[in-house]
């Protein structure tokens, strides 16, 4: 498989703040088409900033290439799925958030228009909702909305950034399967951010811990066989090397 | 969130019981005359602030009925009111997209906030002359400035994830401006324009009492005559048909738009 994209020598200081902080420093890393990409670490070492800078809102020096190009501004080949739930233009319902990016593009076709979104309202089972205002949706529903206005995009990159944690258990679980499946299903590469180890061995294909300052202290890939459930084979044995690498490296 | 249908109709009866229990109250004044001599004067019966009422619409005064005076003075509002959020847009527009556009316009908008129209009234005298266009200035006033500044509060109290979710499926500058800026600071926009409204149609009737210009005889001016000419009942007439306008401003209009946009969105309760 091709690399989609390559990050070098990527250093993020924060400057704006009373001591200057070095968030990440030289990260390099590359990551493959179709890829699903966990990233675990603890607080406060770069993850949510090294998805930032790939999305293009932080400026950086180092290099990001996507196809061999490199990107410094926002686009829409990598799309943000955020951890808020309050990601949505609440003045847009549920369609026309889906629609939106594609109105910016100049498609004015309304059947076209209406193909694209309920497509994508499928793919996450909310086509009934499509009328609904944002503010009329669970928290759930709203990020399976973020993740199918990503999906309509088609981009090269879907980023993740921990849209999961502030859900239920249950309606967790049923988001990583449904996102497993579209996964499977999708040519994008996902790029998922998460403090659960758990979460990161049932969807990552590959998983990598970082460490302060956006050193990855273990790459590992996830070869065990989908669904992943705790009783799969080289479950524990992976959990326990993954949480010895964040805890070595806290 | 709605409110509920009992809680509403709660409200109204409690509103309707606080008018009729006051024009009871005038009616009892007016009538037990109190105040000796002047009394009339200070408060006629509500029978005859009525008749007035009539009288304003149908006779007038010098020849010009009410329906004159309430068009010329909605005209030079709504003119007033055009030029005023209109410029209040597109400069509070400017100032997002230019840091240095910013930093002058806050300047100029604390700056002139502060000023009544009234009190600029003499400068733009001497400027212009007495003429309509004066009016329609000083309305402009009372209109850019806490609309500006609504405005402004709106656009920096949008919150980050709509900006990075915008500029992430290509908005840009302008685009962002009416894509994202715009609509997620509607509550803010509508409440400057319930107090642009209000201050404009206050500075209008002030301006219009002040020096009311006879080519364009307006509300103001017609209180102005009224009382000259000790016709109280008249003038207390006319307060009402100030209080009518304003209410179906309110009611008729700004509500509206409220209703179908922040509380359809659930932006607002």
């Amino acid at each position: 498989m091709s690399t989609v994209l390559k990050i070098q020598d990527l250093t993020k200081i924060y400057t704006d703040q009373a001591v200057k902080q070095t968030v990440l420093e030289n990260v390099n890393l590359e990551i493959d088409e179709r890829e699903f990409l966990c990233v675990l670490g603890p607080s406060g070492c770069g993850k949510t900033t090294l998805l930032r800078c790939i999305a293009g809102f932080e400026e950086y020096s180092g290099k990001i290439l996507v196809d061999g190009e490199e990107r410094k501004t926002p686009g829409t080949d990598r799309i943000m799925v955020f951890q808020d739930f309050n990601q949505l233009f609440p003045w847009k319902t549920v369609e026309k958030n889906i629609q939106y990016p594609f109105v910016i593009k100049g498609i004015r076709n309304k059947a076209e228009l209406h193909e694209i979104s309920s497509e994508a309202l499928k793919k996450v089972k909310l086509e009934k909702y499509a009328k609904y205002y944002p503010f009329q949706l669970s928290g759930g529903m709203k990020q399976r909305v973020a993740i199918a206005k990503a999906l309509a995009l088609k981009p090269k990159i879907i980023l993740m950034d921990e849209p999961f944690a502030a859900l239920d258990a249950m309606t967790r679980r049923d988001l990583q399967n449904e996102l497993l499946k579209i996964a499977d299903e999708e040519s994008s590469t996902f790029i998922f951010i998460t403090h659960n180890i758990q979460e990161a061995i049932i969807l990552g294909k590959r998983i990598i811990v970082l460490t302060k300052g956006g050193e990855a202290v273990c790459d590992k890939r996830n070869t065990m066989e989908r669904p992943v459930t705790p009783a799969s084979e080289g479950y524990g044995a992976l959990w326990q090397e993954l949480r010895d690498a964040l805890y070595i490296h806290p | 969130m709605k409110k509920p249908k009992k809680e509403r109709i709660r409200a109204l009866v409690v509103k309707i019981v606080f008018v009729i229990l006051m024009l009871s109250l005038w009616e009892f004044v007016a009538v037990s005359e109190m105040f000796g001599s002047s009394s009339k004067l200070i408060f006629p019966t509500l029978e005859d602030i009525a008749a007035a009422f009539i009288k304003n619409f149908t006779k007038g005064y010098a020849g010009n009925s009410m329906w004159i005076y309430i068009g010329n003075s909605l005209l030079l509002l709504l003119e007033g009111l055009a030029i005023g959020i209109l410029l209040s847009f597109i400069l509070s527009g400017l100032s997002i997209i230019s840091r240095t556009v910013y930093a002058i316009y806050d300047l100029l908008v604390s700056v002139f906030d502060l000023l009544p129209g009234v009190a600029l009234l003499p400068v733009v005298i001497i400027i212009f002359g007495i003429k309509p266009g004066v009016i329609v200035f000083l309305v402009v006033h009372a209109v850019i400035w806490p609309m500006s500044r609504n405005i402004l509060d709106g656009f920096k109290a949008v919150p980050a994830i709509y900006i990075e979710a915008g500029l992430n499926i290509g908005l840009r500058k302008a685009s962002l401006l009416l894509g994202v800026y715009l609509p997620a600071s509607v509550s803010y926009i509508v409440s400057g324009l319930k107090v642009a409204w209000a201050r404009a149609w206050r500075g209008l009737i002030s301006a219009e009492m002040i020096f009311g210009v006879a080519s364009v005889p307006g509300i103001g001016l017609f209180i102005n005559q009224m009382r000259t000419n000790m016709k109280n009942a008249e003038m207390y007439a006319t307060l009402i048909v100030i209080i009518i306008i304003g209410l179906l401003v309110q009611y008729g209009i700004l509500d509206p738009i409220e209703k179908n946009t922040v509380r359809k969105w659930g932006m607002s309760r």
